[in-house]
């Protein structure tokens, strides 16, 4: 049992659920698949007010194609986007990302937009938007507007959301036809954080790494010569300036990976393009 | 606050007056008396709290009573009636001293379940990643690896594993 009061809501439509946002701007939270959210509540880290739960809201629950890029509905579960043809098919990496969050019960619960949205600097997801150039549709009672992933990351667990703001999709460009992409994470045991986590899309000309775990928010950088692996991972290294330290691994040892992780990612991308 | 929710629990229906502090482990423990789902960390992390949740397993502890309603859980009462009606898994478990404790059991048994069924010829490596959420501190695996091994065997070649 929790214990800290709050009231519960259910909606069974988006329009009802931001309303219920909008009523509790303050302390309310809204409650995805709660992987992160109700263990908080738990331990009484987290204290919200008023939970709104979004788990009948099938309508955010989807995998869409729509010309040059695909939409993913922010309750999209991870168990389904490992699986999902259309991910796998055109975004290998993201279902790469998907099937090493947490565990088999974890990624049956837990959702891509809670993940996102919630943005610990270490979420498996986090480098693979930012690398593929993502966008976020991000809605309230007033109004709606897109938030590109490079934008939306802030900090540790501080995104650019708006109280009343819900995160409801993720749109994703296609990556162009032969690009190579990867995703690397480096981590103690499976199902943990990963201490560096990094994605690349390598496609000709000059490449986009993403480098998560080792600072507040993740960041991404462009590559003007992906075949400078040296280059590569003193870039990233040096990006990675404020790393933080924690029980797992020092800053300095989080930097180091950093670019040790961009610098594979990379090299893993150009090998993918080359078809190695 | 209090809610009225109704959810099937090992097939029976049921509505239940719940405090919407409680969360689903809870639920199942104190309310309905179904002590074989155990509470570890609470925090997502051990899997003691694993139960079946529309087919799919999922960590009670982290999921709220509430956002249940209109749902169906399993748990492991629903595997057996008692020590002389042990599933065809949990007979493997005995067989091959896949428990030592007994602590993290039920949420093992309930994960390596709904591995066979989607895949009833595991690997020693498939087997560890489907229980990769679920933490046995006797430092059993070697032998739950085993065990799991034998009950995929023999619910392959119909035969019941030897108690």
């Amino acid at each position: 049992m929790i214990s800290q009061e709050f009231d519960f809501h259910a909606p069974t439509t988006l329009s009802e659920a931001l309303e219920l946002l909008a009523a509790n701007a303050e302390d309310g939270k809204a409650l995805a698949g709660g992987m992160s959210l109700v263990p908080a509540m738990n331990l009484g880290i987290a204290r919200p007010t008023a939970v709104i739960s979004l788990n009948r809201l099938a309508e955010l629950d989807y995998v869409r194609e729509d010309g040059d890029v695909v939409r993913i509905g922010a309750m999209t579960r991870h168990a389904r986007i490992v699986r999902d043809d259309v991910v796998t098919g055109t975004f290998p990496l993201l279902a790469q990302a998907a099937a090493v969050i947490g565990d088999v019960q974890v990624r049956n619960r837990g959702t891509i937009g809670g993940s996102i949205a919630h943005a610990d600097p270490a979420a498996d997801y986090l480098p693979v938007v930012l690398a593929l150039g993502a966008s976020f549709r991000v809605v309230s009672s007033s109004g709606e507007r897109t938030i590109p992933a490079r934008d939306f990351f802030r900090g540790v667990m501080a995104t650019a959301l708006d109280p009343g703001e819900l995160l409801v999709e993720i749109e994703l460009p296609r990556p162009p036809a032969g690009a190579g992409t990867a995703y690397l994470r480096l981590a103690r045991l499976e199902g943990s954080f990963p201490l560096a986590n990094a994605a690349a899309v390598v496609d000709g000309g000059p490449a986009t790494v993403a480098v998560g775990g080792t600072t507040g928010a993740p960041f991404v950088l462009e590559i003007e010569d992906p075949e400078a692996l040296d280059e590569v991972e003193r870039t990233a290294r040096d990006a990675a300036a404020d790393a933080f330290p924690d029980l797992a691994a020092t800053a300095e040892y989080r930097r180091s990976m950093a670019g040790v992780y961009a610098r594979r990612a990379v090299e893993s991308a150009l090998r993918e393009r080359k078809g190695g | 606050m209090r809610t009225t929710i109704e959810v099937t629990v090992n097939g029976s229906l049921e509505r239940l007056e719940i405090d919407t502090r409680q969360n689903l482990v809870g639920l199942l423990r104190e309310q309905l008396g179904l002590t074989g789902t155990h509470v570890g960390c609470s925090t997502g992390n051990c899997g003691a709290c694993t139960v079946v949740l529309d087919g799919v397993t999922v960590k009670s502890c982290s999921v709220l009573a509430a956002d249940v309603d209109g749902r169906g859980v399993t748990t492991i009462e629903a595997m057996s009636s008692g020590a002389d009606d042990l599933h065809p898994i949990q007979q493997a478990f005995v067989a091959n001293q896949g428990l030592q404790c007994g602590f993290c059991t039920p949420g093992m048994v309930l994960s390596v379940s709904t591995l066979l069924e989607e895949n009833p010829d595991p690997s020693a490596d498939e087997v560890r990643h489907a229980i990769a959420g679920n933490l046995c501190r006797c430092t059993g695996y070697q032998l739950i690896v085993k065990s799991v091994l034998e009950a995929a065997r023999r619910a392959r070649e119909g035969a019941p594993a030897a108690a």
